[in-house]
């Protein structure tokens, strides 16, 4: 069955004409299998995980623990948590490894590019401990200025810097930036999620300390992700939730902890989200996703350059390592304006200011409209953008 | 409740339009209904917060009915503080507060069941009928 046809959801419409799903970057569309992986669960297997020894509880734990296992083998990883997603785990690595690790006069390496889930839980932690927070700035050419990320690094602890733009789709010098870290004693996260979907990424030989990301944006479920991270970093991690499955006995005097990824994984886990989530993963391996990445940054390229010639100002400049995302603006069509016109049309794309309102002020901007492209998109769907967007703008420029 | 005469015949006539787009092409058109509120009086005691775009309303009560002023960066939101606007024209504040949400989702134009960072008219509508229930009180 080709690609696409395994999307059941690309093929309703919306306002009468065919869905043309563009938000990619705020979450992608699930294939078959995966809600197929998720009801099975559900039908036939349904149970708590790492505890009982009936049947049906080995059948869940088998489930949930695959997907963490096809994780590490993905990634090449040793220690993958597994989260509610990018957010909770970023906001892990603040309380289980920031808390047991940085005190007042610290400093931590922030950028204009990330997003707000890579921003506020190191605000929160900063305001609790009294730790300095620095920005590397956004240039005009949509890059970070790696010359102030030099200057900035003189005796930080941490680096935490975005894989990719969830508005610029820009993918940032990664290996430089882990590697000057490094060399200046701070540890690095990466907010990986939206760079996994488009790229395999070697974890290990990457060597970033810690790597965030999201299940929902590589055609998995919401409501779960992990954290992957680097065997010394993980022993330096204190338990953050305590509660059931995370301890290895429980006194009244006191507790002890389990030594592996579920010292961090309290309380019954997102079970049926793994499955699905394992379901994905193995899908993900059907086809060639460096092709597929490859063609939608051609695709996205050419719609930017469309946009422009209409007088467009486009954010991004489409590289062939950059996400197939494109942020525009038109001068005088309201962004939000401009998504209702394109949703009549059945056209998906999001306004606003994608959560990462610090690049946004950067840019002199309150939002912008982006359209996003993932593998089952093509390229008569970003024809048919373009030409909704001409249209739009000879009739209401 | 029955709505007011001009805003059942606008929400009759969005509702024989069966395309999307031709509606919101109707709901530009009446973003020139609302009286404008002067940029220059924009405040954070005006904003309609949660809208995506900047939006802004004052209510006032004026010989015993409603005085509804609105301006708007989307004319999506301006349309729809058009159609508010015509809805509440002549209105005492307590025929106005009777006025349910339903009237925007009804003409095929927008959600109005939750408020949320990505439906700015029910953060306006509850913004305009607080203040109307404000200035009741």
């Amino acid at each position: 069955m080709a690609l696409r046809d395994q999307f059941p959801i690309l093929q309703r419409e919306v306002n009468g004409h065919p869905l043309v799903y563009l938000d990619n970057a705020a979450t992608t569309q699930k294939p078959q299998v995966v809600i197929d992986a998720m009801n099975a669960y559900y039908s036939e297997s349904n149970a708590n995980v790492h505890r009982a020894v009936h049947t049906l509880a080995g059948e869940a734990t088998e489930g949930y623990e695959s997907c963490r296992t096809k994780l590490k083998k993905r990634f090449n990883a040793s220690k993958a948590i597994i989260t509610s997603g990018t957010t909770e785990a970023i906001n892990l690595v603040a309380h289980a490894w920031g808390r047991a690790n940085l005190e007042k006069g610290d400093a931590i390496i922030l950028t204009e590019m990330e997003h707000h889930s890579d921003i506020v839980p190191w605000q929160m932690l900063a305001e609790e401990r009294g730790i300095e927070l620095r920005y590397v700035p956004v240039t005009p050419h949509f890059t970070l200025d790696m010359d102030a990320f030099s200057h900035a690094l003189e005796g930080a602890k941490l680096v935490c810097v975005v894989h990719t733009s969830n508005v610029l789709g820009v993918r940032n010098p990664l290996e430089e930036i882990i590697e000057a870290s490094h060399k200046a004693g701070a540890k690095v996260l990466i907010d990986a999620a939206q760079g996994v979907p488009h790229s395999t990424v070697d974890f290990t030989r990457f060597g970033a300390d810690f790597m965030a990301f999201s299940a929902h944006k590589m055609c998995g479920p919401t409501g779960i992700g992990a954290l992957l991270v680097q065997p010394d970093a993980f022993e330096e991690m204190q338990p953050f939730m305590g509660g059931g499955d995370m301890i290895e006995t429980v006194t009244t005097q006191g507790s002890t902890y389990q030594t592996n990824e579920h010292k961090f994984e309290a309380g019954t886990p997102r079970i049926a989200e793994a499955i699905g989530w394992s379901a994905a993963l193995d899908w993900m391996e059907t086809f060639d996703l460096d092709a597929e990445h490859t063609r939608l940054v051609n695709i996205a390229s050419w719609v930017a350059e469309e946009l422009r010639s209409m007088g467009m100002s486009v954010y991004g400049r489409h590289g062939e390592d950059d996400a197939a995302v494109v942020s525009f603006l038109h001068p005088t069509i309201n962004s939000e304006d401009m998504a209702h016109l394109l949703d009549a049309r059945g056209y998906a794309v999001r306004t606003g200011h994608h959560c990462a309102q610090p690049l946004l002020h950067r840019l002199g901007i309150s939002g912008t409209v982006r359209a996003s492209f993932y593998v089952y998109n093509t390229r008569q769907e970003a024809e048919g953008l373009v030409g909704e967007l001409r249209e739009i703008v000879e009739k209401f420029a | 409740m029955t709505y007011p005469e001009a805003l059942q015949e606008l929400v009759e006539e969005f509702q024989d339009v069966p395309d999307k787009r031709e509606r919101l092409e109707m709901l530009f058109e009446l973003a020139e209904e609302v009286l404008e509120l002067p940029t220059e009086e924009w405040s954070d005691a005006t904003r309609v917060r949660g809208c995506q775009s900047e939006a802004h309303v004052r209510v006032s009560i004026e010989d015993g009915l409603v005085n509804f002023l609105g301006a708007a960066d989307a004319m999506v939101v301006q349309g729809l503080m058009g159609v508010l606007a015509i809805a509440l024209h002549g209105l005492t504040p307590a025929q106005a507060v009777l006025i349910p949400v339903d009237f925007a989702e009804e003409m095929g134009l927008t959600n109005t069941l939750t408020p949320s960072r990505s439906n700015g008219f029910r953060n306006m509508y509850d913004k305009v009928m607080g203040e109307i229930r404000s200035g009741m009180e």
